[in-house]
């Protein structure tokens, strides 16, 4: 099977949210409260454990004859976020059940049928996506559309996107693809075009990844996103210390306790 | 014409950019003052300010779990420590009761938080050493058998298989102390990673502090007792002195607002408080005790301040966005 | 596009990443198209004919307009009357006006050497029609050949009189009236302009922030002679589309559920028309495709009345209903208001959040005695009674309402087979997905079952024959007995009536499928003496159209049923097998006759005569052997496989004209049909919208009217005169050219005619509950304009009710511009008050920049912005904003203005429900 990905690209969205919409049809997520933001055209906020994509709108002051479209200046971006299916994926390694588990296609999958719950995964993702949702006690996320890829379909997503906005396919062909993309972009003087995929830190790339104009970290999408393995070594070497001192230091006490003249007992 | 009524479910987020707008905090960026009122996302604030991570979902057991299972684990460390170099028999053997009866309770706090109690058995489905809460899962199941079968075997009169038992105990009980700090570290909570080097020397002396004050809390003058008190408190002390001093953006939720205070107290007394009254309960009882009030009172409220305080963490965007 | 047709939308992407097209969006806001556009040009909302205007002239006075097409397929060249008179020359008004009768005469506006119609007969500027049922090109006048000066030098050419109208219309203007910054102005226009010619089209893209205006209708006229000067119609990547708006609305106007039109745009009679043969002669047009008009309406009328229908009763055409008047949604609405209705159905509609002065609108459904609503969902029209805010301010009472109200639910689109015509005039068969819940049921459904109700009450009376001769016959099947939909579609396809048996009753319906290879059929060969089947009805059917008509035109007066029927009955008799069909010749048989079918291919095959049957004559063809609407194997760069676009499969309407008069194309990289000389005929990628043999160098004959009157280089097939219009002759209300006039309700000076500042033609209705602001107007100092979000559709009956959608957009908010919100000391995210001389509703503040401030006439005005998709119901809940919106009539559709009008903003204090 080959491992497949998102490439989402920003320049092409038009932020009709299609792709929330699919995705919560397909996997029947339930609402994820009728708030109003007042950010811009967004309400959806975040990706969570009732959404598994949502689209950002990234607002700046147009200016009047200029387009989002205007290579100078960018206006109003959408992004749609997911998960990010990486590659040192800190939810699965976090997952204590086995629940959370890196399928044929390459994607990290939580299997409803497992998962207990415990919410460490929450913890554990650089990216703030999964999460454990209160009435059903379990913790969800993008499933990669795992059903309908097993099927032999796109993600539910990726087929509704209008604009071909969400890119699906064998992952090296989309990282080629972005490149192209880019290179097509800062050639139409969209010098701002940027890819964003961690593959230099200890998350070693995500198999959605996301072209976007300016900076990235106006899209939260973090520069330096790390797994938490990167911390176990110094936080067991800690604990180690800490059991081996608690060890040496009991016995140092009721040894030094034991032979003081004052006996076992004080007073 | 007024139609619709906004009421606490629609006014939620809105209410808590108002209150936020009011204290000149801008965590929520969808507010700006008159003349400046459009939010605009960009590199430094990031998506309009909103987190990126996702807080800690847990709730109350998770911190009493900490407390339990950390006074627990030490409790069976200070139980063979006490036997192997000549605590009284007494002692040793309600240390082993208390680990027991700690490791007793944690099974079913730790169940209580799952979002889906009844599998809680899933936990044994795999073994990950990569993973902190498997090995705590683990930790904890051997340390429960080890703990009761320790004390289960004393009943029964089979002493050799209640030392080994108690050995066991000894072993996974260092584990229940410190691996709680490293469950939490090696997360990407930013106030928690910052600290996954100290966190289980942390929690580790928390928790010995906190076995401590319940042995000497059921009346047990050995003096080891006291001396553990104090280095406790003193290390405790010293964690205290160095999270004030930490001035990293991580941090900030250690020094600053509800959890900063809630940190404080539970530093204060399971830090100086303590130290000051251990020294003190090298000559008066009544000081020993109050010290191991103070210590255990300490230990709780420093596991639900770091809890909280992950909590708080991930509502500043910045620390991830670097 | 991008908001309210994303998918449509897919393919501008695709022609600005493939192909380098520049995106250019003119909106008030900057909203999602915006962000996909390379140029936003923000304008003041109700200035749009200043800027198209200006674009004309750019295009003019910088010979940027396409010589080679414009010449001959535009009446540039057309001379006009010595005594037309301009809005230049009479201050805003064009020659014609009567300040009495508030409407003009369009007499003077006519083609030299025209005269209007013999019998006065002006249809387009009938009171009662409205614009769907206008002047369908030649209604207006008699048939004659126009003066056309090809050098377009005479001074009364339509191309000199367009430049004299819009020379006032500069980019200064633009600045000032629009808001638009000269320089980005001329930018765009030159970007525009540029996409012209031999080897580049453009295309413009509209929907309803150009229709809903009280000069809705000029808007696009404008935006027609832009392109046309532009040589962009008929081509590959030009023209103008009309994005539609719901699902089918394509199809609601084909197979209208509009009041003033018959399937296939045939005019519905007023109460002038009190015979077929006048209403024939009202609106035949000489010359062009409406020639063949009584072809369709005869056709149509056997399809109504099957065997009911004869020549002697002109095929019961005095049983269709006749407008008195202004039977629009608002004309009969306030008709209701005042009690004069005594029942309604609404259908597929929810007037009580999606129409203007919607507080008027529930008011008047208390006046009704029964009302009865099929819908999806219980939406706000059904509980007008209950919760409507009227009910909240006490101005109604429940137990004051004696309206009957009768809820039915309605299968959805997924739950019943049927057609959709999209906007692209594509006819797509959809397959019943599931069995529709409960008693939730189809529109066919509900229709043919009450349809067969009434026709069971019908009695002798003679205001029942209609209804007791209607063929309603439709097989049903299944246990909730569904109308077999193609059966419809079949109907709507049309068939050959070829002989008439004594009824046994075994014969199937017509309309029920496999029609026989009746034995009528091969008489009819057998006597055609050779000439096989089609080719006899050609010869006869021009033959038999031209004595028609020449009947008609002979003697007005003869024009009666019998006279009808005579002039047809010799025709019958030479080319139909005597007593095959039923005509005043024939004695009428005592069995009951059931007709027998022969299928036809096509509209082409259609007579006046009473043998053929037709539902609706533009999709004749649909169900030409098969399904074709139903075709899922698209082929070539038009897909044509895919679905069925009418007429004829034509994917691009006009396509003669890609074609220069010499039948080439007018570039490799622009073909799309072509004269094929040694075939003799025309071909290309696309099903040529023209006479497949009718060489491009044919004249238009002489002596024959209607189609074989134009000449092979005449692309607008539908017009008498073959080109495409520049000017508008007849038909329209408001005048033969756009001109701007101000919004009704508007604070800015009319800077083109400051004398004439709003549309004369357009209807108020102004009423003590339908009041306008003054223009200017103090206390409502800001544009208003309401819109859509993705989001959310229309009246929000089918979104906000459903959580997936709800929760993307769960409140109603007012987009206003940073300035205006420091101005009236508003917060991002503070609720505000709204009001407009009708009513006042509260929203969120969003403010943003994406709806900006704008210079105009020296003054600093702000725009606010409304999204009218709430109302009481459903999962997210808010103000009605359409009853912020007056009811108001543009002169030619009845549209109201919802894009322009006046408002005040001012801050509201939350009121926060007390916690329980
Ligand atoms: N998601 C979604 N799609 C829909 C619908 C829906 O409700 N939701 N409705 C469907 C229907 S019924 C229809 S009719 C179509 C309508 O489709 P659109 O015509 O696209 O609908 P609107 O959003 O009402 O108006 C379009 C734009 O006109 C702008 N505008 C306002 N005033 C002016 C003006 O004076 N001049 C100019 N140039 N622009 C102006 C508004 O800012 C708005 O962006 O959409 C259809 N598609
Ligand atoms: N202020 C303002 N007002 C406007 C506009 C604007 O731009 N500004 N736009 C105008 C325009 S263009 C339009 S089209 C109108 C739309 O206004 P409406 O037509 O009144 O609104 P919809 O919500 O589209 O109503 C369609 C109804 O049909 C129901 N329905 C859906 N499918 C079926 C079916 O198969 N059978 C039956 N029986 N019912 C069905 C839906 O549940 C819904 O209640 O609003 C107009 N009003
Ligand atoms: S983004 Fe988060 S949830 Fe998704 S695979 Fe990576 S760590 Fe797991
Ligand atoms: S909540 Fe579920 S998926 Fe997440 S770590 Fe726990 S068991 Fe695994
Ligand atoms: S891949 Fe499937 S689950 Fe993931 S966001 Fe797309 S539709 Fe949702
Ligand atoms: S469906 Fe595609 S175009 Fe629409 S918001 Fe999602 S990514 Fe963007
Ligand atoms: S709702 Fe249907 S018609 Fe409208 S854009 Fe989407 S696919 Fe097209
Ligand atoms: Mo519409």
């Amino acid at each position: 099977m080959a491992v497949t990905g998102f490439l989402t690209d920003s320049t092409l969205c038009i932020g009709c949210k299609a792709c929330e919409v699919a995705c919560k049809e397909w996997n029947d997520v339930p609402d994820d409260g009728f708030v109003w933001s007042g950010l811009s055209y967004d309400n959806t906020i975040a990706l969570g454990h009732s959404t598994y994509r949502h689209v950002k709108f990234v607002e700046r002051t147009p200016q009047t004859g200029c387009g989002g479209n205007a290579s100078e200046r960018m206006t109003w971006e959408f992004s749609s976020d997911v998960c990010k299916h990486c590659e040192n994926a800190g939810c699965l390694e976090a997952c204590p059940t086995g629940s959370i588990v890196r399928t044929e296609f390459g994607s990290v999958f939580v299997q409803p049928d497992i998962c207990n719950g415990c919410g460490y995964c929450v913890v554990a993702c650089p990216f703030g996506v999964v999460d454990r949702r209160p009435d059903d006690g379990r913790a969800f996320k993008c499933t990669f559309c795992y059903d309908r890829q097993k099927a032999g379909a796109e993600p539910a997503c990726a087929k509704a996107c209008p604009t071909g906005s969400i890119l699906f396919g064998p992952l090296d062909e989309l990282e080629a693809a972005g490149e192209r993309r880019i290179a097509q972009l800062h050639a139409a003087g969209m010098s701002d075009a940027t890819i964003w995929n961690p593959k230099e830190t200890s998350v070693g790339g995500t198999h959605a990844f996301f072209l976007v104009r300016g900076d990235p970290r106006s899209y939260n999408l973090p520069p330096n996103p790390q797994v938490p393995a990167t911390l176990l070594k110094q936080s067991w070497s800690a604990a180690g210390v800490a059991a081996a001192a608690m060890t040496a230091v009991s016995l140092l006490a009721f040894a030094w306790g034991a032979g003081s003249k004052q006996g076992k007992r004080i007073r | 014409m007024k139609s619709r009524i906004p009421d606490a479910s629609t006014e939620g987020r809105i209410e808590e950019i108002r209150e936020q707008a009011a204290l000149g905090r801008l965590d929520a960026k969808g507010i700006r003052p008159p003349g400046a009122p459009f939010p605009e996302a960009n590199a430094e604030d990031g998506y309009y300010g909103l987190p990126l991570l996702k807080a800690p979902v847990w709730t109350w057991e998770v911190p009493l779990y900490f407390f339990v299972g950390g006074a627990a684990g030490a409790s069976s460390v200070v139980a063979i420590a006490a036997q192997v170099a000549g605590g009284s028999r007494a002692l040793v053997r309600e240390a082993r009761w208390i680990a027991a009866i700690g490791a007793a309770a944690s099974g079913p706090l730790l169940v209580l938080d799952l979002g889906r109690p009844e599998r809680f058995l899933n936990m044994l489905r795999v073994f990950k050493p990569q993973s902190p809460m498997s090995v705590g899962a683990w930790t904890l199941t051997v340390f429960a058998a080890s703990a009761s079968a320790a004390v289960l075997a004393d009943v029964i009169g089979l002493r050799r298989i209640g030392d080994a038992a108690a050995f066991a105990a000894a072993l996974s009980g260092l584990g229940m102390a410190t691996y709680t700090g490293v469950l939490i570290g090696a997360t990407v909570i930013p106030v928690w990673a910052k600290h996954a080097r100290s966190l289980p020397i942390h929690f580790g002396a928390s928790g010995l502090a906190s076995a401590v004050a319940v042995l000497t809390l059921r009346g047990h003058e050995d003096r080891a007792l006291n001396t553990l008190g104090l280095v406790a408190a003193a290390f405790e002390t010293y964690m205290g002195i160095e999270i004030e001093g930490a001035n990293d953006l991580e941090s900030e939720p250690l020094r600053h607002g509800p959890t900063g205070m809630t940190i404080r107290a539970g530093g204060f007394f399971s830090g100086p408080l303590s130290l000051a009254l251990r020294l003190l309960g090298m000559k008066s009882r009544r000081a020993r005790r109050a010290a191991a009030a103070s210590a255990l009172l300490g230990s709780l409220i420093t596991r639900i301040a770091w809890i909280e305080a992950g909590k708080a963490s991930v509502r500043d965007l910045r620390p991830a966005m670097r | 596009m991008a908001e309210n047709h994303p998918v449509g939308f897919q393919w501008v992407i695709e022609a600005r990443e493939k192909n380098g097209a520049k995106i250019i969006h003119v909106d008030p806001r900057f909203n999602r198209t915006s962000a996909m556009s390379d140029f936003w040009l923000p304008l003041r909302a109700g200035s749009d004919i200043v800027f198209l205007g200006a674009m004309i002239h750019y295009t003019l006075s910088n010979e940027r307009y396409f010589r080679d097409y414009v010449v001959p397929y535009t009446n540039a060249a057309t001379i006009l009357r010595k005594d037309f008179q301009d809005t230049e020359d009479l201050g805003g008004l064009f020659s014609g006006w009567d300040p009495e009768k508030k409407q003009y005469d369009g007499k003077t506006w006519l083609y030299e050497g025209a005269e209007p119609k013999s019998g006065g007969a002006q249809p387009g500027m009938r009171e009662e029609g409205g614009g769907h049922g206008k002047d369908r090109g030649g209604e207006g006048q008699d048939l004659h050949e126009p003066h056309r000066d090809p050098t377009l030098e005479h001074p009364r050419c339509i191309f000199q009189v367009l430049k004299r109208h819009f020379a006032r219309y500069t980019p200064e203007m633009v600045e000032q009236s629009c808001g638009i910054p000269r320089e980005r102005f001329l930018e765009v226009a030159d970007i525009f302009t540029s996409a012209s010619g031999r080897e580049k089209t453009g295309a413009i893209c509209y929907a309803v922030g150009w229709t809903q205006h009280s000069s809705g209708v000029q808007i696009i006229r404008a935006a027609s002679i832009l392109q046309l000067l532009l040589g962009n119609i008929g081509r590959p990547g030009g023209g103008i589309m009309a994005l539609r708006g719901h699902a089918s609305i394509q199809g609601s106007t084909d197979i209208p559920t509009l009041y003033d039109i018959l399937p296939g745009y045939l005019p519905m009679p007023s109460q002038d028309d009190d015979s077929l043969a006048k209403w024939i002669k009202t609106h035949q047009s000489p010359k062009g495709w409406w020639f063949n008009i009584d072809k369709y309406i005869v056709s149509l009328l056997k399809a109504y009345y099957g065997e009911a229908a004869t020549p002697q009763n002109e095929f019961g055409f005095n049983w269709l209903p006749k407008l008195t008047g202004d039977h629009s949604h608002f004309g009969y609405w306030l008709d209701m208001a005042d009690g004069k209705l005594e029942g309604l159905f609404v259908m597929g509609q929810n007037p009580a959040v999606g129409a203007p002065n919607a507080k008027l609108e529930r008011k008047a459904l208390a006046k009704l005695k029964w009302l009865v609503v099929r819908d999806l969902v219980e939406i706000e029209t059904a509980t007008f009674w209950l919760d409507s805010p009227e009910i909240a301010t006490g101005e109604l009472r429940t137990e004051d309402i004696d309206t009957e109200v009768f809820l039915f639910p309605a299968a959805s689109h997924v739950e019943k087979a049927g057609t959709f015509t999209n906007t692209q005039r594509l006819l797509q068969w959809r397959e019943q997905a599931v069995e529709p819940p409960g008693d939730a049921r189809s529109e066919l459904h509900f229709m043919v079952h009450l349809g067969r109700l009434l026709q069971e009450k019908a009695t002798d009376a003679p205001r029942d024959a209609g209804l007791r001769g209607l063929t309603w016959d439709y097989p049903c099947h299944g246990p909730i007995e569904e109308p077999d939909p193609e059966a419809v579609l079949r109907e709507i396809h049309g068939w050959r009536i070829v002989s008439s048996r004594s009824g046994g009753g075994d014969a199937p319906h017509p309309a029920s499928g496999h029609p026989l290879p009746a034995s009528g059929a091969k008489d009819l060969t057998s006597n055609g003496a050779g000439t096989s089947q089609t080719e006899a009805g050609v010869l006869a059917e021009k033959h038999q159209s031209k004595s028609l008509r020449e009947v008609s035109a002979s003697d007005p007066s003869s024009l009666d049923a019998l006279s009808l029927a005579r002039a047809l009955a010799p025709q019958r008799g030479e080319r139909v097998a005597e007593g095959r069909v039923r005509g005043p010749a024939t004695p009428i048989p005592t069995a009951t006759p059931i007709p027998t079918t022969a299928p036809i291919k096509n509209f082409s095959e259609l007579k006046n005569d009473g043998s053929t049957a037709c539902g609706c004559w533009i999709y004749s063809g649909v169900f030409d052997g098969e399904n074709k609407a139903n075709g899922r194997a698209p082929k070539g760069k038009y897909g044509h496989g895919w679905g069925y676009a009418w007429p004829l499969d034509r994917r691009i309407l006009y396509n003669r004209a890609s074609a220069a008069p010499d039948g080439t194309p007018w570039s490799e990289r622009k073909k799309l049909v072509w004269w094929d000389e040694s075939k003799g005929e025309w071909t290309g990628d696309d099903i040529a919208d023209f006479t497949k043999g009718k060489r491009p160098d044919a004249k238009g004959s002489t002596d024959n009217g209607g189609d074989d009157a134009l000449p092979g280089d005449a692309p607008f097939i539908m017009h008498p005169d073959g080109v495409g219009w520049l000017y508008v002759p007849s038909g329209l209300k408001d005048g033969p050219l756009p001109a701007h006039y101000e919004p009704l309700e508007s604070n800015q000076r009319n800077e083109l005619y400051p004398q004439q500042v709003t549309n004369p033609a357009a209807d108020r209705k102004e009423r003590p509950d339908n009041v306008y602001a003054t223009s200017p107007d103090a206390r409502f100092p800001y544009v208003l304009t309401t819109y859509r979000l993705t989001e959310h559709h229309t009246s929000g009956a089918m979104s906000r009710t459903l959580s997936h959608l709800a929760e993307l957009q769960p409140e109603l908010f007012a987009e206003i511009s940073p300035e205006l919100a420091e101005e009236v000391g508003v917060r991002n995210g503070d609720c505000v008050i709204v009001a407009t001389a009708r009513g006042e509703i509260e929203a969120r503040a969003l403010v943003t920049a994406r709806m900006p401030s704008l210079d105009v006439q020296g003054q600093r005005i702000h725009q606010v912005g409304l999204p009218y998709h709430w109302g009481g119901r459903g999962l997210v809940k808010g103000d009605v904003v359409n009853d912020l919106l007056a009811i108001s009539e543009e002169p030619n559709v009845r549209i109201m203005e919802s894009k322009a009008l006046t408002c005040s903003v001012r801050r509201s204090e939350p009121i926060v429900a007390p916690l329980e």
